[in-house]
């Protein structure tokens, strides 16, 4: 490939940005067709309650009213997930506040509310059980039949006891974190059409149009063939938009009122109604010797998943990877328990589980390193995870981890450079450190391949049919520049079609940090296709041998030496009704000789991205207040394939991970009401953001990736809060172990440390 | 229930409008003009920015003021940035710069940074932090936005 073609790495500019900019993007709430109905649900006011009766009858009165359904109206499968334990419309009881009950459709917006608001729900308020502990106790209100322990994860390696007799050093910590929201800013959103001939259209703001498709066929009890799911614009997802139930229940409206239904949530059901990050408790027992190596670790997790399953298991199951984090450690036992209870459901964000278990993991790295005295980052160099090492889960790790050690000394030289910026007056500055690692792919035993098309247009330009929706992030620009690649042609010559089911090969759910990986190893392999198919074609037109033709950069040159463009083989293709189009597909290898099979499906992964993040904070230990001055995000996203997009993948996991550690926590605000909007859940702000927030990113190629390319969207959010919480005790000597970092908390514990830690900057370490 | 003759401008064009009393600008914009670039994203509670337009050259909420509230002002939404749709020096800035992911509020981040420049030319960056302090963005942790209006500041001076 000459340089002057090559697009890898380069800034390109993403297709729909003009478009965004300009305000001329559709989003699925945008699209308002004429005589659409408008669709709201009355939702559950109690954690948990039998439904009495349900009657409609007033509120099929009101003017404009179409519809008013329950579960019972649900021509299929009423209930949904992969564990299929949530129902589209509540049967018979509700399990949280929020939880779909009834479902009324009328002529527009207005109508609709107003009819809600007549649908009468008698309730009878049953006990509810909020904390995941007391769940586990007899007797606690059961949240499902068969006991509110859903899931249980146990991984082991090594000799626990023996790593605990021999350390110098024991010591236990427990860390807890909050209930966060994904908080796209697009609201989950739908809208179905129901067409006479007894298919359906969904559009949807959704990460799994494909799973999407398969309940929805179920609830309405049709042969999936006849579910079309498409997408438009998506405002971002974070993983809330994996397992988000409104488009089930926007396509049984329109289906039961042979109509056409819009729905879109408003933010407070947003809130309440869809996937959270979970709430965990992490208690970690750590054996080291004197000199900082780790010898044993025990560690034990609870997770609140809330009411319904949603991902809540594959969560539980990832996060029990993580707990160790990115450190070689011979004794290990790790024992995960995903608990059901009468909250809010969670399920996917971003990072899957390990953002907790790296809070805990990275909070007692720095603990251990003080009572030991040694530095922070030499304690994680003495343990940090090397190519050959074995992961608790007994996989043997490969060149993926070459980043890991290189990481580590660009974060100690951000370290030693922060430690000498001065603290404002009235101020306590301090430098925390975290690492990172995240897995790639979903993981053993599932799955895990994504195919997508590729067509080479009449006018010389290659299509990509991405199996696959947007969500913002960018894929279909990495897709793009990918293809434009492996066929040598300009950036600009490769464009993508929107997404639709029924056009589309399945490229399975976009998460789980693996569609660069994937997307990338089937572009290149189906531009191989497309080049072979079109050298084909050349032969055969030309009467040439194939084996003498060769192909670059758009042009084929023939054996005499002249060279033809693409676009002559490509229009006579299409004329003669026969276009280009090959099929490209790629899936993530677990190579069963390397791949220990000894754990549940989902277990183990092979593949991990690695990362530090370093933090200098400013605090007012007065007002409780901390200001995150400095942030230095050092990933290894193998080589990169967009530097912008890449880069604004890190800056916004980081300012995502400062909200994790600073504000964001969805709890109770009273009996009966939880958090719900923007003036009560804090989302950082632009005056929130580190003044120098600066991105390093180290590119060490993943043999088998895309032009060596990893991936990137979850890491980059997972150090953050650790980094931040070892900053908060560098600078005022309190360790937050219970996230976030309130001005409350903060405040109530400097009273009684801050006396003792007056320049605590370089004293510390 | 009520309804009422508004008479306003909107994006230079005169409208006459009769409507219920009690719609939100933002709603007015989406339903009766399908100019959808403002967007909803807090459920009309004047918590996101992401349907900031500009009301005589301010920029507003367009979910907190009703339409009543709108009679004889001028109303600017990103539709009507540009007559003819191309793109205004900081919308061209927000792409250059890559301050756009998802892009649902970029929208309403642009007519921010329009009322920002309009009144402060060359801003600094804490004035430019400020201003956009009630536009939530989810995607790019804002640093990409800041340098895109400082981008759009200096090509805007250029061009003065």
């Amino acid at each position: 490939m000459t340089t002057n073609t090559s697009v890898i790495g380069k800034p390109e500019i993403r297709k729909d940005a003009a478009f965004k900019a300009t305000g001329k993007a559709q989003y699925t709430a945008d699209l308002q067709p004429e005589h659409a109905a408008y669709a709201v649900l009355v939702r559950s006011p109690h954690h948990h309650a039998d439904i009495l009766s349900i009657d409609k009858t007033l509120a099929l009165q009101q003017p404009g009213v179409i519809a008013v359904i329950t579960a019972e109206d649900i021509p299929g499968l009423k209930t949904f997930g992969l564990i299929p334990d949530q129902p589209a419309l509540a049967i018979n009881v509700v399990r949280h506040i929020g939880e779909p009950v009834v479902l009324v459709v009328a002529a527009d917006k207005a109508s609709a509310q107003s009819a809600a608001s007549k649908v009468v729900v008698e309730y009878k308020k049953l006990n509810a059980v909020l904390d995941p502990i007391e769940a586990l106790i007899d007797p606690s209100p059961l949240v499902h039949p068969a006991g509110n322990l859903l899931a249980q994860f146990n991984v082991e390696s090594g000799d626990l006891d023996s790593g605990f007799s021999k350390a110098d050093i024991v010591f236990e910590e427990t860390f807890t974190t909050q209930r966060v929201a994904p908080a796209y800013m697009e609201m989950e959103t739908s809208l179905a059409s129901y067409h006479p001939d007894g298919t359906i259209s969904v559009w949807v703001s959704s990460q799994e149009p494909f799973i999407d498709r398969a309940r929805i066929a179920a609830a309405l009890n049709l042969e999936v063939e006849k579910v079309h799911v498409l997408s438009t614009v998506i405002g971002g997802a974070f993983g809330g938009k994996e397992d988000s139930s409104l488009a089930i229940i926007t396509a049984i409206a329109a289906w039961i009122t042979k109509g056409t239904v819009r729905m879109v949530n408003n933010r407070s059901e947003s809130f309440v109604a869809h996937p959270k990050r979970h709430p965990v408790k992490i208690h970690l027992k750590i054996g080291a010797m004197n000199d900082g190596t780790i010898i044993a670790l025990d560690g034990k997790v609870w997770l609140n998943t809330g009411a319904y399953a949603s991902y809540g298991p594959a969560v539980g199951s990832l996060l029990t990877e993580m707990v160790a984090g990115p450190y070689n450690i011979p004794n290990v036992t790790i024992e995960t328990k995903v608990i059901y209870t009468h909250t809010p459901y969670s399920g996917a964000m971003r990072g899957f589980g390990s953002p907790q278990a790296h809070f805990a993991i990275e909070s007692a790295m720095d603990m251990l390193a003080e009572r030991l005295n040694i530095d922070a980052v030499e304690i994680r160099r003495k343990n940090i995870l090397q190519t050959g090492d074995t992961l608790p889960t007994r996989v043997h790790l490969n060149e993926t981890a070459l980043g890991l050690e290189p990481i580590l000394q660009h974060a100690s030289a951000a370290v030693a450079r922060l430690r000498k910026v001065k603290a404002k007056p009235g101020k306590h500055s301090g430098v925390g450190l975290a690492l990172a690692m995240q897995s790639m792919g979903l993981g053993n035993g599932i799955p895990d391949n994504s195919n997508h098309r590729l067509e080479w247009l009449p006018d010389g330009r290659v299509l990509i049919h991405l199996g696959v929706p947007d969500l913002g992030q960018g894929l279909v620009t990495v897709a793009e520049q990918i293809t434009a690649e492996a066929l040598g042609l300009p950036f600009e010559q490769v464009v993508s079609s929107p997404f639709n089911t029924h056009t589309v090969l399945n490229g399975g759910v976009v998460c789980a940090s693996r569609m660069t990986y994937l997307v990338g190893n089937a572009m290149i392999a189906g531009a191989k296709h497309l080049i072979q198919e079109l050298i084909d074609q050349a032969a055969t037109l030309l009467n040439q041998p194939k084996d003498q033709i060769t192909y670059a950069c758009g042009r084929i040159t023939l054996p005499d030496g002249n060279t033809l463009s693409a676009s002559e083989f490509t229009s006579r293709a299409a004329e003669q009704g026969n276009p280009i189009l090959v099929e490209a597909s790629a899936c993530f290898p677990y190579p069963e000789a390397t791949t220990p099979q000894h754990l549940p499906i989902g277990l183990p992964h092979v593949k991990f991205l690695f990362g530090a993040q370093v933090a200098r904070v400013e605090v007012d230990a007065e007002l409780g207040i901390v200001e995150v001055t400095d942030l230095v995000a050092i990933h290894d996203p193998g080589k990169v394939i967009n530097r912008l997009g890449a880069e604004g993948q890190i800056e916004g996991g980081v300012v995502m991970g400062i909200g994790y550690a600073l504000y964001e926590d969805m709890s109770l605000k009273s009996n009966d009401q939880w958090i719900n909007c923007f003036t009560e859940y804090l989302l950082p702000t632009s005056l929130d953001v580190p003044i120098n927030l600066e991105v390093q990113m180290l590119e060490y190629p993943e043999g088998d990736g895309p032009y060596g390319a990893k991936g990137l969207a979850e890491i980059c959010t997972v150090p953050t809060a650790p980094a931040i919480t070892n900053a908060v005790y560098n600078a005022i000597g309190v360790r937050v172990k219970d996230l976030p970092i309130t001005p409350e908390k903060l405040y109530q514990a400097s009273q009684t440390h801050i006396g003792n830690h007056q320049d605590t900057t370089e004293s510390k370490r | 229930m009520n309804k009422l003759t508004v008479h306003f401008t909107l994006n230079q064009q005169s409208i006459r409008l009769e409507t219920l009393a009690a719609r939100s600008l933002l709603d007015v914009l989406r339903e009766d003009f399908a100019l959808t670039g403002a967007k909803d994203s807090c459920g009309g509670d004047g918590e996101c920015g992401a349907c900031t337009i500009l009301l005589d050259g301010e920029a507003v909420n367009a979910c907190l003021v009703l339409i009543s509230q709108v009679e004889g002002r001028h109303v600017l939404t990103i539709e009507g940035l540009t007559p003819d749709g191309s793109l205004h020096p900081i919308q061209n800035a927000y792409v250059q710069a890559g301050a756009i992911q998802c892009g649902y509020c970029t929208p309403g981040m642009v007519m921010a940074t329009k009322a920002l420049l309009d009144h402060t030319p060359q801003p600094d960056e804490t004035q430019i932090r400020e201003a956009l302090a009630g536009n939530l963005c989810r995607c790019t942790g804002y640093t990409k936005i800041v340098q895109a209006v400082q981008f759009a500041a200096t090509e805007l001076h250029h061009d003065n």
